[in-house]
């Protein structure tokens, strides 16, 4: 179906103040434009703009939601302002994360990283989540400079980091040292186990071993919470490590 | 991995828990110091019989997720004389107090621990496995912190609800030597009719599949209503998107029509992944096709008068494509077998020779299987790997629904070829403060 943009004149009009509960069916040429300009980049561009426009103050909140997923199929750099301005609104920062996290420009990863710097406590959190997600490595730095904040964070920061695992995550895991705190020493290990297996699956066995026998030393010097499950996680990786038929 | 602090206050226990079960074991062994002066205390529970294993052998249970499902799968554990069921975690008050009400009175006692959230009962280390059965957009984070916490997951199907779910869920289980059991326990038993004519050789090389299932979830708008007092909102939610209260968006019922959480996007795949778990499931081990993964989902779209409805289809390495609701006349002839009116297996018809079909260990079905890999450290007949594996396949053909194209897919590197919307959807950003 061909994309027809003075179709959607009603249909956003409607949707500005829609509310669950509302009459969905009204939305749906929104639904099939976002499908017909795959391959279209003039009505993307056409449909992305007026989808974006109605991120702004209102709109209903159920409203935002909605565009926020098409966004999140369709979204690019364009997008990024309106969807940035919404990251530090408790209501709308997780939807705003939802398109961000995935629309694959460097300006998403940038807003993401600017309200990282910004925000508190569980949005905070989701920041550091979704950059996790888009595997971003230009917010190492921050994150290695969390593992030393509250709890919470440097959990998730670490959980970060290891899904991150590029040789600078590593490095930011490994210069964390010690932690009197439970939670983030378990995700630090955690976090670094991850990393040794990515490097064991990339053929870089001396790199994974160093970090298994680390964890393997501080278990059995009690420095590490879990230390049982540690030991047994860093020996099994040493004999992947040493296991020439294993896939890496 | 989503194993935070919780934010708000920790929801103590309700109802008195039975310690730690070095704890439990640290009584006993007292009372049998003390026998002269008290020997009543060692109860013939705890010291088993010709039936049941004394305590120190059984495996130490709790389960996450109590409801429909949940229930059923509790009593299949609570029902062995193998398991110590000790404690039970759900975001509603009726079907916490419901759980605990069973395990209560299979005992004869008041002990079984009641949870509100997750991430407390995990931290208990007197348990050896949980069985898990919330909606799908829990599954990730909580058999990740499972993993992490030393308990070995009974994880019902469908086992992801993202294609980015299954690799993780996959390394926690190897990372932490952790058995996870997918939780479909229907493949081996309702499927014989179709499982044991192809492992046996009897249609020769297996050439397509017919599935007839429901199709993929839906956005969901319900109108808010009030949020009932006997349930934590926020937390039934958690990764999700906020959304308000509606009994339609959150009813553990098995309809996929609207009015359950299986009907709808944020937390289902849909009957598509729902049902299909089962028939995928069913299918996928019946063709031997479990180790694999498809490299394509194709899609048909509707004809041009509407007489035909679009259908889809995923294409395996070695040949076989499983068609998910392609018109009858479209499908092939004999020889095949068919289970009911919902699978068509079809071959080549020429006969080739016949494979001992896997079975279950242990005894007790599905459930008999992961306990007793729990013991012995082994693979279970579902293994999570096998679980994303059989799953990859209803998910790839929902988002080629969803995007109404053809899509192809890099095994190795968990990415859809050429698509860059396509990769959007592999994942979606959980809601703060969950991590996956």
């Amino acid at each position: 179906m061909a994309y027809d943009s003075a179709s959607l004149d009603k249909p956003l009009e409607t949707l500005k103040a829609f509310d669950w509960g509302g009459d969905v069916a009204a939305f749906e040429p929104i639904d099939a434009a976002v499908i017909a300009v795959h391959a279209d980049p003039a009505a993307r561009a056409d449909l992305e703009k007026r989808l974006s426009a109605l991120l702004t103050a209102g709109t209903s909140r159920a409203a935002k939601e909605y565009v926020c997923r098409k966004l999140s199929v369709i979204g690019t750099a364009a997008s990024v302002p309106t969807l940035a301005a919404l990251l530090p609104d408790t209501e709308n920062s997780h939807m705003a994360r939802f398109a961000l996290e995935r629309i694959n420009a460097a300006e998403a990863g940038a807003a993401l990283r600017q309200a990282l710097g910004t925000v508190q406590g569980d949005l905070k959190i989701g920041m550091i989540s979704s950059l996790a997600g888009r595997g971003d490595t230009a917010c190492i730095p921050m994150l290695a400079a969390l593992l030393a904040g509250d709890s919470r964070t440097a959990v998730a920061a670490a959980d970060a980091l290891g899904r991150i695992h590029t040789p600078e995550a590593v490095q930011a895991l490994t210069a964390a040292g010690g932690t009197s705190d439970q939670a983030v020493a378990a995700a630090i290990v955690d976090a670094r186990l991850a990393c040794a297996e990515s490097l064991l699956k990339q053929g870089k066995r001396s790199e994974a071993t160093a970090i298994y026998k680390s964890l393997a030393d501080a278990a059995a010097a009690g420095t590490t919470p879990a230390a049982k499950s540690t030991r047994l996680a860093a020996a099994r990786g040493i004999l992947a490590c040493l296991d020439t038929t294993s896939p890496s | 991995m989503g194993h935070h602090t919780p934010a708000r206050p920790a929801s103590a226990p309700e109802g008195q828990t039975t310690g730690t079960r070095r704890g439990f074991l640290k009584g006993v062994g007292a009372a049998a110091a003390g026998a002269v002066s008290a020997p009543y205390v060692i109860t013939s529970t705890a010291l088993g019989n010709a039936s049941t294993p004394p305590a120190s052998d059984r495996i130490v249970m709790g389960g996450i997720g109590i409801g429909n499902m949940g229930s059923g799968d509790q009593n299949a554990f609570l029902g062995r004389s193998d398991v110590q069921y000790v404690a039970v975690c759900d975001v509603r008050k009726k079907w916490r107090d419901d759980g605990k009400g069973r395990v209560d009175g299979k005992y004869g006692n008041g002990d079984c621990a009641a949870y509100v959230d997750f991430r407390e009962l995990l931290a208990r280390d007197d348990l050896d496995a949980v069985h898990i059965a919330t909606p799908d957009h829990w599954h990730a984070i909580m058999t990740i912190a499972a993993c992490r916490s030393g308990k070995d997951v009974y994880l019902q199907k469908p086992e992801t609800l993202t294609l980015r779910e299954g690799p993780l869920m996959i390394a926690a289980a190897r990372r932490y030597g952790r058995v996870v059991s997918g939780g479909s326990q229907r493949v081996l038993e309702d499927y014989r009719d179709i499982v044991h004519p192809c492992w046996a050789g009897e249609i020769g090389a297996i050439k397509s599949v017919d599935i007839s299932v429901g199709g993929p979830s839906q956005p969901c708008y319900l109108p808010a209503q009030d949020t009932p007092p006997d349930i934590d909102w926020d937390l039934w939610l958690g990764p999700a998107p906020w959304e308000p209260y509606n009994p339609g968006r959150c009813d553990g019922n098995f309809g996929t029509g609207g009015n359950s959480w299986r009907s709808y996007i944020d937390y289902s795949g849909g009957s598509l992944t729902d049902w299909g778990a089962h028939h995928f499931g069913g299918t996928i081990f019946a063709t031997d096709l479990r180790e694999l993964q498809p490299v394509k989902a194709t899609y048909h779209p509707a004809s041009a008068d509407g007489k035909q409805a679009a259908y889809a289809s995923v294409s395996y390495p070695n040949g076989v494509d499983i068609y998910h609701n392609r018109p009858n006349e479209l499908r092939p002839a004999t020889p095949s077998v068919v289970h009911g009116g919902s699978i068509q297996i079809t071959g080549d018809g020429r006969a080739r020779e016949a494979k001992p079909v896997p079975v279950y260990k242990g005894t007790g079905g599905i459930y008999g299987d992961f306990i007793e890999c729990v013991k012995t450290r082994e693979r279970p007949f579902r293994d999570i790997e096998l679980a994303v594996n059989t799953m990859t396949g209803p998910h790839m053909i929902g988002i080629a629904y969803r995007l109404q194209r053809s899509l192809n897919w890099d095994v190795a590197a968990q990415q859809f070829t050429g698509d860059a919307e396509a990769n959007r959807l592999l994942d979606r950003a959980r809601r703060e403060p969950w991590i996956l």
